[in-house]
């Protein structure tokens, strides 16, 4: 058996302990029919998923920092009463899909912990913040009424395994941060959120790499007229790993979505960007764009950078551009030309290009993250 | 001050300089002067320690220091500031960042304390008043979306604000119009002092129309074939370089 067959096999088998109430029914017949993806395949190309699924053994969650919320409420899965069950199972698996994802099938089975954040409309936007929450199996919901506004900060954590699913109803706003510190772990993320009508969602993911880190950020735009906006800033240290796979769905007409996507990587490490835009037929008028740069510090430092556009609307604006390279030898000496040291130079040069994917909302905290200036 | 003697130096294959020797003290302007392709820019370059160019015989010696084994930062502590001919556009990093790096750094070489944030501030308005700047650019990327003559008169703000003992002008005067020309002409004569040296290359004589050198010299196929003073421009000026290209 593969690990993927047997990590299937033990999840499939598993007496669910943690919110015994939640239906997982339908994860189960998802992952008994389509099981969990095998190496090398086009999903998995650049990032060993046996490592993952090697790191998956049902280890008890360790405990964690407690969750703030301020214009929100919070639930925790275990503890949730019929009113919050109510909205838990209207919502969850809304903006999830298990054939394209379906490690969330393992999350819904094996979760150790599950956080509903819930915001309901208010004058003042909601504000959110959480980090380690127990380093296990994680599932966060987080539900925002119509014309609500919140703000979601994910502090520096290193879960094993954390879905991040973001229900944004008619005229709602998020803004959502994730801080992704340097570590020596094996991660998969998975971020999906739905965008009802008129809302707007702004991702901004600024991360440093791991032993493995696999980011799967899934947008679907499926209300009229609905923004989205996904930035990932990166920095990989020496022999670090992140792998991150957007796809922007664009399901509704009027829809406008922008990906930015800024990394440097260090020597040995290996950074996988695919980013994705996919027109539905009906999307009309849809405005989509992706872009990707990223700067390579030494030969042994690995970029794959895939942008990818099906677009199946004839009336839509949809660009993409990607690029690889190293710090420019003219700047650096420009810099040095006028007595900055070459070391200091070369960090001035790459806290500006990385500064270009840094965006207002904890933008101090991305900065610090990603070791650069200002 | 600057003492280049003999100095060889080749690039992408070619021999460019084939024995250039020239000194400067402080308190000189010196105009180098030349057709397209003469290494007029090599020299300049070579002297700021770009990389790219190979030196196969010769010195270049500042206050008596061999400086071609120095990086571009230590010259730049020791006082050498290059003027480019083309400004480098740095998005993301802003002028301020860029100019109090240049400073702070130029302040640590020489074991000084770096300035404050509100004298820095308080400098570069100045110097950017000076040469007609709104010192909203400050706030932009490094020379980013800058027009010809702004990204020229940056040059001239960081030149004024580095304090150099040895200026050289790469090509300043190239894209300025009439008022930017005199703008910058008048932060180099402001510059300008007994305590340091002015190298200007130029392959146009207007510029010396508003900064008045003390020397001119005529780089033709690598070599200085003649020194003058100010006429020797205004003769190149009438005559163009052929004359002096026949001779070489």
């Amino acid at each position: 058996m593969t690990p993927a067959e047997l990590l299937a096999e033990r999840t499939h088998a598993l007496r669910a302990e943690y919110a015994p109430w939640l239906d997982r029914e339908a994860s189960r017949r998802a992952l008994a029919e389509h099981g969990l993806p095998e190496p090398r395949c086009e999903a998995w190309r650049y990032s060993n998923p046996n490592r993952w699924y090697e790191t998956q053994q049902g280890d008890a969650p360790s405990g964690g920092g407690t969750p703030t919320a301020v214009g929100a409420r919070l639930v925790d899965f275990g503890a949730a009463d019929d009113d919050a069950r109510a909205l838990i199972r209207k919502h969850l698996h809304t903006a999830t899909d298990r054939a394209q994802h379906p490690l969330v099938t393992v999350n819904d089975i094996a979760m150790q912990l599950g956080l509903l954040v819930h915001v309901p409309p208010s004058d003042a936007p909601a504000e959110i913040e959480f980090g380690e929450l127990g380093g296990g199996i994680e599932r966060i919901l987080v539900v925002v009424e119509p014309n609500a506004s919140a703000t979601v900060v994910e502090r520096p954590a290193t879960p094993t395994h954390r879905v991040v699913e973001c229900v944004l109803g008619e005229g709602a706003r998020l803004d959502h941060v994730r801080l992704q510190p340097p570590a020596a772990s094996v991660e998969y993320h998975l971020v999906a959120a739905r965008l009802g009508a008129a809302s707007r969602y702004r991702l901004a993911q600024y991360s440093q790499g791991a032993t493995l880190r696999r980011n799967d950020l899934h947008v679907r735009v499926a209300g009229r007229g609905a923004e989205a906006e996904v930035r990932c800033g990166y920095r990989l240290a020496p022999g670090t790993h992140l792998d991150t796979q957007v796809g922007v769905e664009h399901e509704a007409a009027d829809g406008i979505s922008r990906q930015t996507a800024r990394g440097v990587v260090g020597e040995r490490g290996r950074a996988v960007l695919n980013g994705r835009i996919h027109v539905a037929p009906g999307a009309q008028r849809t405005d989509a764009s992706l872009t990707t740069k990223s700067l390579l510090l030494a030969p042994t430092a690995q970029m794959n950078a895939k942008p990818e556009l099906t677009i199946y609307a004839d009336d839509v604006r949809c660009a993409h551009g990607a690029t690889v390279g190293e710090l420019d030898a003219d700047a650096l000496f420009y810099l040095r030309s006028r007595g900055v040291a070459e070391g200091a130079a070369r960090e001035l040069l790459i806290g500006g290009f990385l500064a270009e994917a840094v965006s207002d909302a904890a933008g101090d905290d991305a900065r610090a993250l990603l070791g650069i200036g200002r | 001050m600057l003492q280049i003697e003999n100095l060889h130096v080749r690039t992408d294959g070619r021999d460019i300089l084939q024995g250039v020797s020239l000194t400067v003290e402080r308190g000189e302007v010196h105009a180098v002067m030349g057709p397209n392709g003469s290494g007029k820019s090599t020299l300049a370059n070579v002297i700021a320690g770009r990389p790219g160019y190979e030196v196969t015989a010769g010195s270049v010696r500042l206050d008596g220091v061999d400086v071609l084994d120095l990086e571009p930062e230590d010259r730049a502590h020791r006082g050498v500031f290059l003027a480019f001919q083309y400004p480098v556009e740095i998005p993301g990093v802003s002028n301020m960042e860029f100019l109090k790096a240049a400073l702070d750094s130029r302040h640590a070489a020489a074991g000084e304390a770096e300035l404050s944030a509100i004298d820095f501030m308080r400098r570069a308005r100045a110097a950017a008043d000076r040469l007609d700047l709104n010192p909203e650019f400050l706030k932009r990327g490094v020379n980013e979306g800058f027009s010809g003559g702004e990204k020229k008169r940056n040059e001239i703000l960081q030149m004024l604000l580095l304090e150099p003992t040895l200026a050289v002008l790469d090509e300043t005067d190239s894209g300025l119009d009439i008022d930017a020309l005199r703008v910058v002409a008048a932060g180099v004569n402001a510059f300008a002092s007994p305590d340091n040296a002015v190298v200007l290359v130029t392959h146009y004589q207007r510029l010396l129309d508003h900064i008045v050198p003390d020397f001119v010299h005529v780089l033709v196929g690598g070599r200085i074939v003649r020194t003058g003073d100010k006429a020797l421009a205004l003769e190149l000026e009438s005559n163009g370089y052929g004359w002096l290209t026949d001779h070489a």
